[in-house]
């Protein structure tokens, strides 16, 4: 029905399957919808943030997908800056994802600011000390930048590419990719640092404030470093997933491996800085402030330290190791887990590194509380994944994604007739 | 011209860019920002002159100066803030959670607008509206009826206050109408009095002269939790930091207890016993002020040898709790201080409490000496300057008259009392005395304030006419079969003599602030209104036009002073000197030693009810006849209200398995509610205290619903020699909800 | 404002509040609320919801009976100085809502600029900025006695306490009518400090020696206020935030309270 909008030489499920699908998604979306226009024609008294939970689920979930969707600035980076050719194999996945995760991020920001008609003042009466309005113009600018990286991909849609005019735009677009691209890597490399800043230059919060050098604390470093290597983890683990969906090879396994190795090294010297950071943290910037290290930790309910260890040792140094060493990166069950627990760190390090910060006590006289989102904020989380999922759908079916596809196909059909 | 889809695409697609390159988006997201900072439903308080009026709080007996911020708009004058009036004597600037919540119950939604006439069954909330003449009417006409049949003492009147022109203008209608039966709200006012009776042979509230007292020892009073007048007392506590020591004997460890120098923590319901110690040690050691003993008392000899035959530090440090060095270095410290004061009445002083405890400690304040002395009690004789013609009755009021009061108060077996209120429920309900008639009642809510709530019900069921003259939809109000709405303390003129526990005569005036909000009337007012509407000799005794001539010819040459200043202050009054204070029989103030030892037993037994619940007050919740604005509610704790839920506090070595926070059912012998249990350490492990002044029906979403009512969960214990309620506490027991 | 600058000389404005004498009956509050046109709510049990400017904590010393003791502590906005006016707040706002005047030293919050992102309130370690959840509603009639000089806030902003900042606007308005530019102690104080029957509150300029405040804090401006006064404390003060409203207590568990200490620290 719709294949003259089916790239050439591949195969897609039935119209009739994809479109069951689609609506399955759409109805998640819906929901989400719902529970997005609740929150702005009712306010945000329909999630249970409070004043200890400012910050809450979908806070998170947007700092988590904003970590996670680095790999395209990252991928991208490798790609036009540092000539690391294979990868333009999984470029434009990356781009892809990484296009969903900014959206998703901006949507989230929108939903979340108690007064979304005013949200623009953030540019219009910008306060340049301030970490978030750096976010926000890097944040602005770098969906800019994805955006111009995902048309020409749209472009290369089949019945669109035979309008002349889109050809040649989108041969252009690709000519100047590596400027957007470098741009793109430098605008995130900022926005990711800044999101680290966010929290770190709290100084009234000894839980998230860390020193730093110039303007920028440590956490600027360290959140560009773990989108870098997160990121790549995240989009091989969404290819994967793909694969595993669309029940065929779409990038080489050369690619894949390359990509780990990078993304390994990443999250290996990430760790150890993080480690570093956490002890000079431990030691020396937390109790100058009266904090013992285990006075953030001992009062929470429900999961006290354990989430350090999880987020340092069995997201940071576990995946690392796999994914540095060969033998590790071979076995793809091993390659999968390691790439879904570095992908799970960044999000485990958003959750404390936002979360948290708002809900540690520091007057001697409160304590923590427990919050439990409401279904209008679970919604809302979920809604960015549906939207994500039936993006990258429709993308996949239409559009030529993965570039080795075609040859991969031909290369199976062919060892058929042999 | 043919319009074909590529030109149709065309157009679209450039006409949206057209409009996203024109200055309309940028316009219209200004246009929204602005819109959001102006929501039509974000009230925009309209601005007008701003001025100034001084009068006086009557939310509580405090009798505090007040200074209230108004505007003049368009659309009249708005009250905005009350705050403490500077300079005025009892607060000095200084104001309370429930006066600066006034307004809240000046515009509160749950005032009664017009007078309502019972249109359902009692307390079912359908009411018909009438107008005053028709209200009048009404109440004449019953009134009339209950006359002709010469059962005119069948009526009764409940009121707030027995002191100023309104109050005064009650009991009046009341004598000249046919009934003895005015009764006050019960405090601890009637126990002081009482003791001051019995002690000294006088008519006269006590006074404290907190200010200049430098040991204060107080027996489970709440000094800054709303005992006497308490703006006052908590100015006091902040000066005796400076110059004074307090020492706070009460089982929990309350504000007034955390704030004092010496928090001693007694058996409670075992005050007495020690008070009666500490004299015992005074005496023994010779510490008491001989000259006031010797030449200004008697009975010292028989209240010595019983002090020291059974009150010896030893004996009581058991049934006290309090070990025997502790009270012997107490005693010496209050005894060897300059101006020593010790108080009693626990918390708020709502409850009358026991007369033997009162005279005990009364007893401790004579052996020092201190009676009206400077930093001592002093014994202020009620206000004179009403000064009405002595009423002339008919034959009906003077045979109505004859009767014996309901409440028992004045009889032979309690002579020197003026009011029961807490025996009536039952005289009521019971059936011994008259069937009570018709019923008033001003300036309180007994339905909420008086032990036993069902009890207190069933009597108001039983009682076929009830008039409220309440300003809001409370819970007496709400049971009653008639509404006149009085004007609210910020629209009326009001004497307000005496502020409860002041050691000078002080005369307030309330003034109206703004007109009245709604169709309402002063209570004076409708009583003339009433009065006229009988004629004879009951119009006679009201020679007055309105409520307003007839307080201005009341106060006479002090209403210039009091319309200026906003109060009348003699500061050079001065108590009466040892020689001539004391009007007992012996001209010298008694050692009274009926019973002394006799302590108040509660109810309940401790098999079934292991526990024993005890209230407490806060300053941040009312527990009078005002119900809590929003303002006071929002300040309550969640340690103290969650949700609609009340909180307890018990000792975590009590809890038994009650973790914090979790539900639980709180029963005693009078009713079972739930709660939710709070750990404090800072109480006596045993104990289970409740907050008082939550658990309202009546009034709005904002108040009505929350927590429980102590009221519901104890009954009044009578006191064997006042008849006064003596109930401290009540035993208790926590189960599993 | 550099105007003005060369004409008066600049305030630090601060409070210093008696614990010893505090008794904790939440006048305060209620002050602040009338006030300040603070909304309510049906429920307001939940102090995470519940937005109140100034709030009274209840601080026990974790002893048992009958050992136990318990003291209150009004925490209003702290006005923190930070560093050189960094509050924690007001460097990370990123719309510049909220400000620090180096002319009085109040920290402001300008409602209908702020666009409720609570990133302040993230900053704030004090608990002392609160988040409109819902549309402010009156009961009706209510809103009579709301005051003209405070506007009400919208849902969706973040709100605190200003130090009754149009009280120092009508203040200094007066002043000027009357030709002067600088104001007496008392014609500028706090709505809670006016109300406080204990008289724990005094409220005034740190920069001016004859103020209570000063004598009694004695700020060590060298180093940022820090107080001289030994019975004297602010909240968290090794964080370097510099709040201008210092605590007296001549309890040492109660100084103590008023920081975090690492293990045997002596304090």
């Amino acid at each position: 029905m719709d294949s003259a909008l089916i790239p050439e030489g591949v195969k897609r499920c039935s119209f009739g399957k994809f479109i069951f699908w689609l609506v399955i998604f759409g109805a998640v979306l819906l929901w989400g919808i719902v529970a997005m226009l609740l929150c702005w024609f009712k306010g945000l008294n329909q999630t249970n943030m409070n004043d200890a939970y400012g910050f809450a689920l979908w806070i998170w979930a947007d700092l988590a997908v904003i970590a996670v969707g680095g790999g395209a600035f990252f991928t991208g980076l490798l790609r036009y800056i540092f000539g690391k050719d294979e990868l333009k194999n999984i470029i434009n996945f990356a781009v892809l994802i990484g296009f969903i995760c900014y959206s998703s991020a901006l949507l989230i920001l929108a939903i979340d600011i108690g007064q979304p008609l005013r949200g623009w003042f953030i540019f219009w009466h910008a306060n340049v000390h301030s970490m978030l309005t750096e976010v926000a113009f890097c944040l602005s600018c770098y969906f800019a930048v994805l955006t111009i990286e995902y048309i020409p991909l749209i472009l290369e849609n089949r019945q669109i590419d035979r309008v002349p005019f889109f050809h040649n735009l989108s041969h252009n677009m690709h000519g100047v990719m590596a400027i957007f691209a470098a741009t793109g890597a430098f605008l995130s490399f900022f926005h990711q640092g800044s999101l680290g800043g966010v929290a770190g230059v709290l100084f009234g919060r000894p839980f998230a404030f860390r020193e730093g050098v110039f303007i920028w604390p440590w956490t600027f470093f360290l959140f560009t470093w773990s989108a870098a290597a997160c990121g790549p983890c995240f989009t091989i683990l969404i290819t994967w997933i793909t694969e595993k969906i669309t029940k065929k090879k779409l990038v080489r396994k050369n690619v894949i491996m390359l990509l780990a190795k990078i993304a390994g090294w990443m999250l290996a010297t990430y760790t150890i800085a993080k480690i570093i950071d956490t002890w000079y943290w431990a030691t020396v910037t937390a109790p100058a402030a009266g904090h013992n290290f285990m006075d953030f930790y001992s009062n929470n309910p429900l999961y006290g330290i354990w989430i350090l260890v999880l987020e340092i040792v069995i997201c940071g140094v576990i995946p690392s190791i796999i994914l540095i060493t060969k033998t590790g990166r071979r076995y793809s069950f091993l390659l999968v887990g390691a790439v879904f627990l570095g992908a799970l760190g960044a999000c485990v390090n958003r959750w404390v590194m936002v979360l948290q910060v708002m809900a540690v006590p520091v007057l001697t006289f409160e304590s923590w509380f427990m919050y439990f989102p409401s279904w209008q904020e679970i919604a809302t989380t979920i809604l960015p994944v549906a939207y994500g999922i039936m993006l990258i759908m429709i993308s996949y079916r239409y559009l030529p994604i993965f570039p080795q596809e075609r040859e991969i196909e031909e290369e199976k059909h062919a060892s058929i007739f042999v | 011209m043919k319009v074909c889809r590529r030109s149709f695409l065309s157009l679209i697609i450039g006409g949206a860019a057209g409009v996203a390159l024109s200055p309309l988006p940028l316009k219209l997201t200004d246009d929204s920002s602005i819109w959001t900072q102006m929501w039509p439903w974000t009230p925009v308080p309209e601005d007008g002159e701003v001025s100034h009026v001084d009068s006086i709080c009557t939310l509580c007996p405090g009798g505090c100066g007040i200074t209230v911020r108004k505007v003049a708009t368009m659309s009249g004058d708005r009250a905005i803030k009350i705050e403490g009036m500077k300079g005025h004597p009892v607060n000095d600037g200084g104001i309370c959670v429930l006066g600066l919540s006034g307004l809240q119950l000046l515009y509160s939604p749950t005032r009664v607008k017009t007078p309502l006439k019972r249109a359902g069954a009692r307390g079912e909330g359908r009411w018909e509206e009438i107008s005053w003449d028709e209200a009048i009417a009404e109440v004449v006409k019953k009134l009339e009826g209950l006359r002709e049949k010469g059962k005119s003492h069948t009526v009764a009147c409940i009121s707030g206050t027995d002191s100023g022109t309104t109050a005064h203008l009650l009991g009046r209608f009341l004598t000249v109408y046919g009934s003895p039966n005015f009764i006050r709200i019960p405090s601890i006012q009637d126990s002081y009095e009482l003791t001051m009776r019995l002690m000294q042979g006088v008519q006269a509230s006590a006074g404290f002269d907190v200010e200049n007292a430098d040991f204060v020892l107080s027996f489970g009073s709440g000094l800054i939790e709303g005992w006497g007048s308490p703006v006052r007392m908590i100015k006091a506590n902040s000066t005796w930091k400076d110059r004074g020591k307090v020492v706070q004997i009460e089982p929990r460890l309350s504000n007034t207890a955390a704030k004092s120098d010496k928090w001693i923590a007694i058996n409670p319901g075992t005050e007495t016993v020690l008070a009666l110690s500490i004299a015992h040690v005074i005496i023994q050691k010779s510490l008491y002020s001989a000259d006031f003993v010797n030449n200004y008392s008697s009975g010292f000899k028989e209240f010595k040898q019983i002090v020291l035959d059974e009150f010896s530090p030893d004996d009581v440090s058991e049934i006290t709790g309090v070990s025997a060095s502790t009270i012997e270095s107490l005693a010496k410290s209050f005894a060897g201080a300059s101006k020593p004061l010790a108080v009693c009445g626990r918390g708020q002083g709502e409850t009358p409490g026991s007369l033997n405890e009162f005279m005990a400690v009364h007893a401790l304040n004579a052996l020092v000496g201190n009676i009206n002395k400077t930093g001592g009690v002093w014994a202020v004789p009620d206000p004179d300057y009403i000064k009405w013609p002595e009423v002339e009755m008919d034959r009906t009021a003077a045979n109505g008259m004859r009767k014996a009061r309901i409440d028992g108060a004045g009889s032979k077996r309690y002579p020197d009392v003026r009011y029961l209120l807490d025996r009536l429920p039952d005289a009521i309900n019971s059936g011994k005395e008259y069937p009570v008639e018709a019923l008033f009642v001003a300036g309180a809510n007994p339905v909420y304030t008086i032990p036993d709530s069902n009890a207190v019900k069933e009597a108001f069921n039983r009682v076929p006419f009830v008039v409220s003259f309440s300003s809001y939809m409370d819970e007496t109000a709400a049971n009653a079969d008639l509404i006149l709405p009085n004007h609210v303390f910020l629209e009326r003129y009001e004497d307000v003599p005496a502020p409860v526990g002041l050691q000078k005569p002080i005369i307030g005036l309330s003034k109206p602030v703004v007109k009245p909000q709604f169709n309402t009337k002063h209570v004076g007012d409708a009583i003339l209104l009433m009065a006229k509407s009988f004629g004879g000799m009951i119009a006679d005794a009201f020679p007055w036009d309105s409520y307003e001539a007839c307080l201005k010819e009341t106060l006479g040459n002090k209403w210039d002073s009091l319309i200026n200043d906003g109060f009348w202050f003699d500061s050079n009054f001065r108590p009466a000197d040892w020689k001539s204070a004391f009007n007992t029989p012996s001209g010298k103030f008694e050692f009274v030693n009926k019973g002394l030892a006799e302590l108040v037993k509660i109810e309940g037994d401790e098999q079934s009810y292991p526990l024993i619940l005890i209230p407490y007050d806060s300053m941040r919740l009312a527990s009078g006849f005002i119900g809590n604005p929003p303002f006071a509610i929002k300040t309550v704790e969640d340690t103290v209200l969650k949700g609609n839920d009340i909180v307890v506090e018990v000792n975590p070595r009590s809890a038994r398995g009650f973790r914090e926070g979790d539900h639980g059912i709180l029963s005693t012998p009078k009713g079972s509610v739930k709660v939710r249990v709070h750990h404090f350490d800072g109480i006596m492990p045993g104990l289970v205290a409740l907050p008082r002044g939550l658990g309202h029906t009546a009034y709005d979403e904002y108040l009505a619903g929350k927590g429980v009512n102590f009221n519901e969960l104890i009954g009044p214990v009578e006191d064997p020699v006042s008849g006064l309620n003596a109930a401290w506490g009540i035993r208790a027991k926590l189960t599993r909800a | 404002m550099k105007e003005q600058h060369k004409h008066t000389k600049a305030k630090k404005y601060g409070m210093v509040i008696d614990l010893d004498k505090c008794t904790g009956c939440g006048a305060c509050m209620a002050a602040c609320m009338a006030e300040n046109n603070v909304s309510f709510k049906k429920d307001e049990s939940d102090k995470l919801l519940s937005i109140t400017w100034m709030r009274v904590y209840k601080l026990t010393n974790g002893k048992k009976f009958p050992e136990a003791d318990i003291c209150y502590l009004p925490r209003p906005c702290m006005h923190c100085e930070g560093d050189h006016g960094h509050a924690p707040c007001v460097s990370v706002c990123p719309a510049t809502a909220t400000d620090y005047s180096h002319e009085t030293g109040i920290v402001s919050q300008i409602y209908t600029r702020c666009f409720g992102c609570r990133y302040c309130m993230a900053a704030c370690p004090y608990h002392a900025r609160y988040f409109n959840w819902w549309d402010p509603v009156w009961p009706d009639g209510m809103e009579k006695y709301l005051s003209p000089n405070v506007s009400p806030r919208m849902r969706g902003v973040v709100e605190k306490c200003s130090f009754c900042f149009h009280r120092y606007q009508l203040a200094m308005d007066k002043a000027y009518i009357e030709g002067r530019r600088e104001l007496e102690e008392d014609e500028y104080q706090t709505s809670c400090t006016q109300a406080c029957p204990a008289d724990a509150i005094i409220f005034g300029d740190l920069n001016n020696p004859g103020h209570a405040v000063t004598q009694i804090a004695k700020p060590d401006h060298k180093h940022g206020g820090r107080p001289m006064n030994p019975n004297a404390f602010r909240l968290l003060e090794r964080l370097g935030t510099n709040p201008k409203v210092y605590y007296l207590s001549s309890r040492r568990w109660v100084r103590r309270a008023g920081d975090n200490y690492i293990k045997d620290e002596r304090g």
